[in-house]
């Protein structure tokens, strides 16, 4: 028994011996480093800079937009009535946008406080449309469709009832009581740092003609942008 | 061993890419807020309606004239009041026009001062007064009902009469005369007057305002009159 174990034990290191034997024969010459990456669909909107107010009597900026930061504009449009004797009151937002992929620039808004009665200011009377200019060199090669028709106190007229009606489709923040598309465009961004300058920047424009509307003391107007990749 | 230390190493590196890709997708801004507050307060407005209409005087005139849509500030000698004046009644009519994107109230206050210094002067109560037909057209006007506190035209034949005692000519109706005026009093109120129309819309709510004196044996002198309407929106 005990020399059948020995017997064993010598084989099992001979085995060893060769198979390290083997080893050291085939030297490694070889390799490898695998890498995974990804590249996700990014999108950015933030504020383009320091908005534009005019035609205000009484308003103010109270949150102006820093370029590069989070757009969260506040803005006091101040009397909306008569006695503000400008054509428009009017306010220029510049959006920021970058993106690696194709993008689209939704919009959603709301009218509150100003009454219920038809002579109340509604979201119908509040002009919206954004002036994108063609993109520079410095940007990925593309031209961006504008849902909007621009500059809102451009055109317009009054309706049968003497109101002032903003010209052409998804000229007034009634086309956006529910998210809809204002702006879209191929890639915006070249290959660029993520810390490029580069960048889409596009007015929002809003606009009110000041009218014999109803009195109201408090009204506030909110529009929310978001861009979503395509 | 070796394989279990790779397959460490792999997964460390893995997390270190998703924390970091996590923190990536953080940082990335997607959306964005305007937010505008506004007023809009009550308005209200009183103009001159055009121009004045001056009749039954002799001698006088108009001296300053209404212009429509300009501040009312209009001036008138009516002349002759006395009895050799043969006219029935000398008579100013001077439109007025009014605006307001809420309900409104107009007043009026009037002051007659006279060189006079017996009972036989001219004196408030000898001047009649009140408003005529009230208009509300033109595109942009709201439809409502206004009140007319006066009671129309002080030269109707039911608003005045000669007094059975003393003789003199009376305005006798409700506010047909401006002894009724001589604090701030409302001759007139009603809705809303514009729709949500622009400030450029000359439109507006048009009333006639008549003043009218008959001539009468008052004592000689002179005398003014001096009327202010004042619009609020109460």
């Amino acid at each position: 028994m005990f020399k059948s174990t020995k017997g064993i034990l010598t084989t099992l290191a001979i085995t060893a011996l060769l198979m390290m034997s083997a080893s050291a024969a085939f030297a490694q010459t070889t390799g490898s480093v695998t890498m995974t990456a990804t590249v996700s669909n990014f999108v950015e909107l933030t504020s383009g800079g320091a908005v534009t107010l005019t035609g205000n009597s009484g308003g103010s900026i109270i949150t102006d937009g820093t370029a590069n930061s989070p757009l969260a504009v506040v803005v006091n449009l101040g009397e909306l009535g008569p006695s503000n004797t400008n054509s428009f009151v009017k306010l220029s937002v510049p959006v920021r946008l970058r993106s690696n992929v194709a993008y689209q620039l939704n919009m959603v808004s709301s009218v509150a406080g100003a009454g219920a009665t038809s002579f109340s200011l509604k979201d119908t009377d509040v002009g919206f449309g954004l002036t994108p200019a063609a993109r520079p060199a410095n940007l990925a090669a593309g031209v961006d469709t504008n849902a909007t028709p621009g500059d809102p106190t451009v055109g317009g007229s009054t309706d049968a009832n003497g109101r002032w009606v903003f010209a052409g489709a998804n000229s007034t923040l009634g086309a956006y009581a529910v998210s809809g598309q204002v702006l879209t465009g191929p890639r915006i961004n070249q290959a660029v740092a993520a810390n490029s300058a580069t960048s889409l920047t596009v007015p929002a424009i809003f606009a009110i003609k000041p009218q014999f509307f109803d009195p109201a003391p408090a009204i506030t107007i909110t529009a929310q942008f978001t861009v979503v990749a395509l | 061993m070796p394989r279990l230390s790779q397959v460490i190493t792999k997964s460390s590196l893995l997390t270190a890419l998703l924390v970091v890709s996590a923190f990536s997708c953080l940082g990335q801004s997607t959306t964005g807020t305007v937010t505008m507050s506004a007023t809009v307060s009550k308005f209200v407005e009183i103009n001159s309606g055009g121009a004045v209409t001056l009749s039954g005087n002799s001698g006088g005139g108009v001296t300053t004239d209404g212009v429509t849509n300009s501040p009312l500030a209009v001036s008138i000698n009516l002349g002759e009041l006395g009895p050799s004046n043969t006219n029935n009644f000398v008579s100013a009519q001077v439109p007025l026009k009014l605006r307001s994107n809420a309900a409104y109230v107009l007043s009026m206050t009037a002051t007659v001062t006279s060189s006079g210094s017996t009972a036989s002067r001219i004196g408030a109560a000898d001047v009649g007064f009140g408003l005529g037909t009230i208009s509300r057209t033109g595109l942009g006007v709201n439809a409502g009902a206004d009140t007319n506190a006066t009671s129309g035209d002080p030269t109707l034949a039911a608003n005045g009469s000669v007094n059975g005692t003393t003789g003199r000519y009376e305005f006798t109706a409700v506010r047909s005369n401006l002894n009724a005026f001589s604090s701030a009093t409302t001759a007139l109120s009603g809705p809303i007057i514009m729709n949500a129309v622009p400030r450029s819309n000359t439109n507006g709510l048009t009333v006639p305002a008549f003043f009218a004196v008959k001539p009468q044996f008052f004592e000689n002198g002179t005398t003014t009159i001096s009327v202010t309407f004042t619009v609020t929106a109460p």
